[in-house]
């Protein structure tokens, strides 16, 4: 792995040889080792490393770009001049902004930790051993996927811009599955030493036994819960449309919404740096710093993403990034949720979810490993999982309580929510 | 190379590993994407990198490294080994076994009659900008997008079996689109004509610039249109719309590996069970769904998989009948068969092969005078579809919900007006099993897919689909609504 000093002065030896062009250059360097396992044993088990180089050079608004993961010096020599040959043959882009000037970035939470460079295929395997030897004592069988590694993202460009960032991550998701029925647990986590295997062992499996035999029940409008991991990707497709462009062409469902109140007042989603959980990369587009950002404040569109050149158009900082997205909590539990429902659904995951229509942000996807019945403030039993058709606006705006957040990627920390009249629209038998 | 290889091969076999194999990927990339006005990226991408992959005590264990000396390839080889026997921690009930396979010494190059590598970028930059520019030159058309990516993969793998495979395939992947805006609404029209393996002869072929306006004038027409029908109906769907949901609904369940319960945690398993081959009715006796690895132009026609087995081509689905699934030479010893039907393999080099949906199409017509307005005469009340749009099935393949690209309604036999806002809604079997009708072979068309997202780490294959068009009766249309 290299040294941020030996990125710099790679970076320096492409850079001294475009001759007084405007250009960038960025690393990346992956390694990890990556276990899966199904049926109760390791079906898949593998280790690497890679680092990539990418290129951008400007001749005034035309611009060629190379990569690549050789990086000797004839092959250095080769990425300059393909692309400086690149930029002297491509048309003008009437949409160039100049590269940005070296920036001032923020000390982020700490996400770089040296337990999950110690971590071997060894440890992986025991690991994983507890969750399967927990589903095989119950007759179930767990499957998942372990993966531990680190990363380096570092740029550099000719205005004198220089930015290195680097992070480790430990990713561990379990589904283990009953004769009729399944319960997943997940983690993601910057350390080794922040994931509780038992934990996430006796979740899966506790939610498998729990979802054993669901019953059928007819599709139509319920109040639900969604656990945070459900949240996860319902919540995605719409951080995808906070691009102020689209939403100035009139392309997404937040067209001339800025400053309107279109969620329940409890909705706040932001850029925060100061949550040790979940720490903030420093850099973004172009090498651009990340600062703190309010997107959703009390309910209100605060702000959508501006590309650079979009915010230079508008006379405005641009958005070097969305990610990660925080959305604040209330102080109770999944359970104190689910003691506020009369009657309604709480799921536990979402699946295949698309759009059927991007303008109204209209998305239909699946529930998935447990769903389960709620009636007078309690858990009755588990359901069949159903389709449903649903708009992620129209779901924060009728918010009746959220659950503490949780991170729950590495790219987003989400409350549970419980939301009224979410509407499914046809059923399933599988499982 | 072979020097390399043989290093490799020889490590695993002194650690008493009963399969070994070696696989070099050196991979070059294209790619020209053009927003709006603006071209937004014009690059060239290489990578080189290889993975030893050994089973030892019937365990897995795989290694990848971009260095290529011997030192690097002896340690990679030897970082397999240990990872192998970390494996063993968590065994499988029996030991692994991989299914025999023939010796074959071969070097294979995929069609490319026009090098895509030697066309020049401005070239392509220019026709992007030129389709974009016609489409926005639309009143009410606000976005357009084009994108041109090739791919051309060098692979050799040798494998414990003496094997020896040097091959090569070039790929093309155009795109074209455009969002229309009219008062609150907004809807969009695209190119659906997919990727294929192939040169810029194929770019040539599609003309975009020639359908440029006609698919911006479909995004405006789209806006005006009345929103989707509802109630049970017929629907006759085009050749590009069924490649997405044969892909999700034939190509998916029938995946060994998933059916095995390997891929529970993510893409999920299937309703088929392995006894279910030649049991059960998946579709009308008019329906066959052929695989084949040797399509040409298909971008699952590789020559040989990652295991090492040569490409082959059998009925999925013989007269509504499932006939056979994909495996790999893992999964095929675990129902019983003798030998794999070559569908394992692997998007880089650093990723694991995995059990992968092969070039699946379905069998035109016996009548090749049956056209698609034939089939549309034959609807009193339906929906004609073309093209993909909105897609989501559950994770064991059964309940499926599409949409499409642009959408008319049949009335008394005829198309009568433009529609937005269609999908439909049903299970597999009950789908397949509802066509009635299939225009001739002439009116057969293929569609390349680029981007099948699955495994963990999730990794992105390519295959083509095909079909002539197709009548189904009394289907669910029109659930999806706010």
């Amino acid at each position: 792995m290299r040294t941020r000093d030996e990125i710099k002065a790679l970076f320096d030896k492409v850079l001294t040889k475009v001759n007084g062009l405007e250009a960038q250059v960025s690393y990346n360097f992956e390694k990890s080792i990556a276990t899966r396992f199904g049926e109760n044993s390791i079906t898949q088990n593998m280790g690497g490393e890679s680092e990539s180089l990418r290129f951008v050079v400007y001749k005034g608004n035309r611009s060629g770009s190379y990569i690549t993961n050789k990086l000797d010096d004839a092959s250095l020599d080769r990425l300059v001049r393909t692309a400086v040959k690149m930029a002297e043959d491509s048309p003008e882009d009437p949409e160039y902004v100049p590269l940005p000037g070296p920036q001032e970035y923020l000390k982020m939470q700490k996400g770089y930790f040296d337990d999950v460079n110690a971590v071997t295929p060894d440890n992986i395997a025991g690991d994983i051993k507890v969750v399967v030897d927990m589903a095989k004592s119950k007759g179930f069988k767990a499957s998942g996927l372990f993966e531990a590694g680190a990363e380096i993202d570092a740029i550099a460009n000719t205005n004198g811009l220089f930015g290195f960032d680097s992070s480790t991550n430990v990713s561990y998701s379990t589904t283990v599955h009953g004769p009729v029925g399944s319960g997943k647990a997940e983690i993601s986590r910057n350390s080794y030493a922040q994931i509780n295997i038992d934990e996430i062992a006796e979740k899966a499996v506790g939610n498998a036994a729990m979802a054993q035999n669901p019953v059928e029940i007819e599709p139509g409008d319920y109040d639900v819960i969604f656990e945070p991991s459900a949240m996860l990707e319902f919540f995605a497709f719409m951080l995808w449309n906070m691009n102020a462009r689209d939403a100035d062409e009139g392309t997404t469902v937040f067209a001339d919404k800025i400053g309107q109140k279109l969620f329940s007042d409890k909705v706040n989603i932001s850029i925060d740096i100061d949550d040790s959980e979940l720490p903030v990369p420093i850099f973004g587009d172009a090498g651009l710093a990340v600062r703190p950002r309010a997107w959703v404040k009390d309910g209100v569109l605060e702000r959508l993403r501006y590309s650079r050149y979009w915010a230079k158009e508008k006379g405005l900082e641009p958005d070097p990034s969305l990610y990660p997205a925080f959305m604040r909590g209330e102080d109770r539990s999944i359970d104190d949720l689910v003691k506020m429902c009369k009657k309604g659904l709480l799921v536990k995951n979402l699946w295949y979810i698309r759009y059927v229509d991007r303008k109204e942000l209209l998305l239909t996807g699946m529930t998935r490993d447990g769903v389960f019945l709620i009636e007078d403030g309690k858990i009755v039993g588990p359901v069949k999982n159903m389709r449903w058709n649903e708009s992620p606006i129209h779901f924060l705006d009728n918010v009746v309580a959220m659950s503490r957040a949780e991170r729950v990627e590495s790219y987003a920390k989400l409350p549970g929510i419980l939301s009224k009249d979410f509407t499914f629209s046809s059923k399933t038998d599988s499982l | 190379m072979k020097e390399f290889t043989n290093l490799a091969l020889d490590i695993a076999r002194s650690a008493g590993a009963s399969f070994a194999d070696m696989r070099i990927v050196e991979e070059r990339q294209n790619r020209v994407f053009v927003q709006r006005r603006s071209l937004k990226l014009i690059d060239e991408t290489e990578s080189f990198g290889y993975a030893i992959r050994v089973l030892v005590d019937g365990a897995w264990g795989f290694a990848s490294s971009t260095k290529l000396t011997k030192d690097e390839v002896a340690a990679t080889a030897k970082r397999a080994v240990a990872i192998a026997k970390a494996s063993a921690q968590v065994p499988k009930d029996f030991p692994l076994v991989m299914a025999p396979e023939s010796k074959y010494i071969d070097t294979q190059v995929g069609p490319c009659v026009e090098d895509p590598f030697k066309i020049s970028n401005k070239e392509k930059a220019e026709l992007l900008l030129n389709c974009t520019d016609i489409m926005l030159s639309q009143p009410g058309i606000v976005m357009a997008v084009g994108y041109l990516q090739f791919i051309r993969i060098h692979r050799i793998i040798a494998n414990t079996d003496g094997s020896y495979l040097d091959l090569t395939n070039t790929f093309a992947n155009p795109h074209l689109g455009c969002y229309a805006v009219e008062g609150s609404e907004s809807q969009d029209r695209s190119f659906q004509g997919g990727a294929r393996q192939a040169g810029y002869e194929f770019i040539r072929e599609i003309d975009l610039p020639g359908n440029a306006k006609k698919w911006a004038e479909e995004a405006l027409i789209k806006c005006r249109a009345d929103d989707t029908p509802q109630g049970i109906m017929d629907l006759v769907l085009d050749p590009m719309h069924l490649a997405l949901t044969m892909h999700e609904s034939v190509g998916h369940p029938t995946e060994l590996d998933r059916i095995l319960g390997w891929e529970a945690n993510m893409a999920g398993r299937s309703f088929i069970k392995p006894e279910n081959v030649g049991k059960l009715k998946y579709g009308s006796n008019i329906v066959n769904f052929t695989v084949n690895n040797n399509l040409e132009g298909g971008l699952g026609t590789w020559f040989y998989d990652d295991d090492g087995v040569k490409m082959q081509k059998f009925f999925m689905v013989k007269d509504g009948m499932l006939n056979s699934l994909g495996c790999t030479r893992e999964t095929a010893p675990l129902i019983g068969w003798e030998k794999s039907n070559g569908c394992c393999r692997s998007d880089g080099f650093e990723h694991f092969p995995i059990n992968r949906i092969p070039n699946l199409y379905m069998e035109p017509g016996d009548d090749d005078s049956v056209t698609r307005e034939d089939l549309i005469a034959g609807v009193e009340k339906g929906v004609y579809i073309e093209g993909m749009g909105s897609f989501s099935i559950d994770q064991m393949r059964n309940n499926f919900q599409f949409g499409g690209d642009m959408f008319w309604m049949i009335e008394g036999g005829k198309l009568t007006k433009p529609l937005k806002k269609v999908t439909y809604q049903a299970q597999t079997t009950q789908f397949w099993n509802s066509c009635d009708a299939i225009a001739g072979k002439s009116l057969w068309k293929s569609h390349g897919v680029m981007n099948c997202g699955k495994g963990e780490p999730m990794q992105v294959m390519r295959m083509t689909h095909g079909a002539s068009y197709t009548r189904f009766r009394n289907i669910n249309v029109g659930g999806a609504q706010l």
